[in-house]
């Protein structure tokens, strides 16, 4: 509880709350933290510093495999320079979201940076680890009962799918981190999270309003995104009773009220109300002001708390392995005929196929034509090259290699009408022309669930370093 | 008068894997009252323009930035094998060439 204690000491006055500042480190930790603007973070003595490490931005890659986007070395240097800086002001660290997808294998693999660098550079800490992981019965539980709704373009979730998932977790929300925080920890890691807990679960503990504070915690997990121009430099935002002031710690980003009033649309559906587990953030009454060139106040926001708690649940479920076949055709012909030409070699290489291969699905992307997005309208002249990229996912690597070999041979030597060129229809950039690309996941719960209550499904594990 | 001609931001990008958002933000509030009040940016031009159904589609005028955001429901969720935009940030092509 030290550190909710000492600050509360530090910010509160009479009858009032005074200036508590937050420092956002980066809005995606592991990929480098520009040092000056974080040095100066630092030297502006932040009551608490903050950085969000994971999201389901980069797919359903990380989750599924347990595997983190940044290299390791690259997630290490970056924790352990918000580390130090934590540990020289004696100020807690909170670091939502770990290792990318936020499970239990992306918690321990950072988890295990912290103790790495703790032995390395002799810092000593509490360490509250807090697993995001959702036991699969529980939301069979909450399917079967009709308290699961999907979420966008998600269809309803299914028993099936629920069990067929590999891996679940959930996003906390403040609740679990101030658990954290009141059990003395120093630095907390924890699982999938929303990214406003990071920022809003120490100054929520002291009192600060929760509209104003929400608002806050929401902008500044992108760090210096909110300014013009944008970027990836620490931010601080200083909480006073009843708004909060913007500043980016790189001199050359600004945050005006326009800049900060249009983050609020950023990866957002709807740009006026942001769902947390614990309730809803209105910004429709906010008002943004400027303090000066480079700072803007914000104030207004609303916060209405949930009558039911509910916590938005991620799920990937493995399809199988994949293999690429990357090639290109700057014949007219070809390109004018790839209609026909893909799925005639799709039907010859079926008809060849070994009995026993089980099902496999391919998709192919025809850049220069729609290999980004299906256009309304056709091109005005049709490109003068088409790149290929196909992609094969199978039961096994050996057989999907199968099937992109046999379909790499008929594609080259497809005959159609009106064809010139008979020395094949192909040109290959790689040899060997088919790419092993790993095990292929999708996002199969990607919905909102209602819970009775939060603690027990985050539980804080401590351990002193 | 075509759509980018007037912005001065068009872009998109996922809200979560199962939703696609789109921001198109004008210099001025003339810019953004005259937008906003053609059909080319009603939800059933919009479903159009992306080939999806119009319960698919929402649109939120947000005047504090003079801004429009569009919501599109993924007919293909990020990242299952198949989508060509993980991050969903190439899709506003079609935007581009809109007429007002």
């Amino acid at each position: 509880m030290k550190h909710v204690e000492r600050t509360a000491a530090a910010v509160k006055t009479n009858g009032g709350l005074g200036p508590l500042r937050v420092l956002s480190a980066s809005g995606q930790l592991g990929y480098g933290l520009p040092a000056a603007a974080l040095s100066q973070g630092f030297a502006r003595r932040p009551h608490l510093v903050g950085a969000d490490m994971g999201s389901v931005d980069p797919g359903p890659g990380y989750l599924g495999s347990g595997t983190m986007g940044p290299s390791p070395e690259g997630a290490k240097a970056d924790l352990a320079a918000v580390l130090r800086g934590a540990r020289a002001l004696d100020i807690p660290m909170l670091i939502g979201s770990a290792g990318t997808g936020g499970a239990r294998p992306h918690l321990e693999a950072t988890a295990g940076m912290l103790r790495a660098i703790a032995h390395e550079q002799g810092l000593h800490f509490r360490l509250a680890t807090i697993a995001a992981d959702l036991p699969r019965e529980t939301v069979l539980k909450a399917v079967r009962a009709g308290r699961v709704r999907p979420l966008g373009g998600m269809p309803e979730l299914s028993e099936t799918e629920v069990r067929q998932a590999n891996v679940i977790v959930g996003q906390m929300g403040t609740e679990a981190f101030q658990r954290a925080l009141a059990a003395g920890a120093d630095v907390i890691l924890a699982g999938r999270a929303c990214d406003t807990a990071i920022f809003a679960a120490l100054p929520g503990l002291i009192g600060y309003p929760m509209g104003p504070l929400m608002h806050m915690a929401k902008i500044v997990e992108c760090a210096s995104l909110c300014c013009v121009p944008g970027g990836r430099d620490a931010m601080l935002a200083t909480l006073d009773g009843d708004g909060f002031v913007l500043e980016s710690m790189n001199p050359a980003r600004a945050a005006t009220p326009l800049s900060v009033a249009a983050h609020s649309l950023y990866e957002q559906d709807n740009p006026f109300e942001v769902f947390e587990p614990e309730g809803c953030l209105r910004v429709d009454a906010a008002r943004y002001e400027a303090l000066d060139a480079r700072r803007a106040r914000v104030s207004g926001a609303t916060w209405t708390p949930a009558r039911q708690l509910t916590l938005k649940i991620e799920g990937t479920t493995r399809l199988g392995e994949r293999c690429l076949l990357l090639c290109a055709t700057a014949d007219p012909r070809v390109i004018a005929n790839l209609d026909s030409i893909l799925p005639a070699v799709e039907r010859n290489v079926q008809g060849m196929l070994p009995a026993d291969l089980g099902a496999y699905s391919l998709h192919v992307r025809r850049y220069g034509i729609d290999g980004v997005l299906d256009w309304p309208t056709p091109p005005k002249a049709p490109p003068r090259e088409v790149f290929l990229l196909l992609e094969f996912v199978a039961p096994s690597m050996a057989a999907a290699k199968t099937v992109a070999a046999m379909t790499k041979q008929y594609l080259l030597h497809h005959g159609f009408p009106g064809r010139l060129s008979t020395g094949g229809n192909l040109a290959f950039p790689l040899t060997p022309p088919e790419v092993e690309a790993g095990t292929a996941y999708r996002f199969n719960i990607y919905h909102v669930m209602d819970v009775a209550e939060l603690p027990p499904l985050f539980p804080v594990s401590l351990e002193d370093l | 008068m075509k759509l980018a001609d007037l912005a001065t931001v068009v872009r998109s990008k996922n809200a979560g894997p199962a939703t696609l958002s789109f921001d198109l933000m004008f210099a001025s509030e003339a810019g953004y009252v005259r937008a906003l009040a053609s059909p080319a940016l009603g939800v059933v031009a919009l479903a159009r323009l992306y080939g999806v159904e119009p319960q698919r589609v929402r649109v939120h005028p947000y005047p504090p930035a003079h801004a429009i955001k569009i919501a599109i429901n993924r007919k293909l969720i990020a990242g299952t094998p198949g989508d060509r935009d993980v991050y969903g940030a190439q899709q506003h092509g079609p935007l581009l060439e809109i007429e007002l």
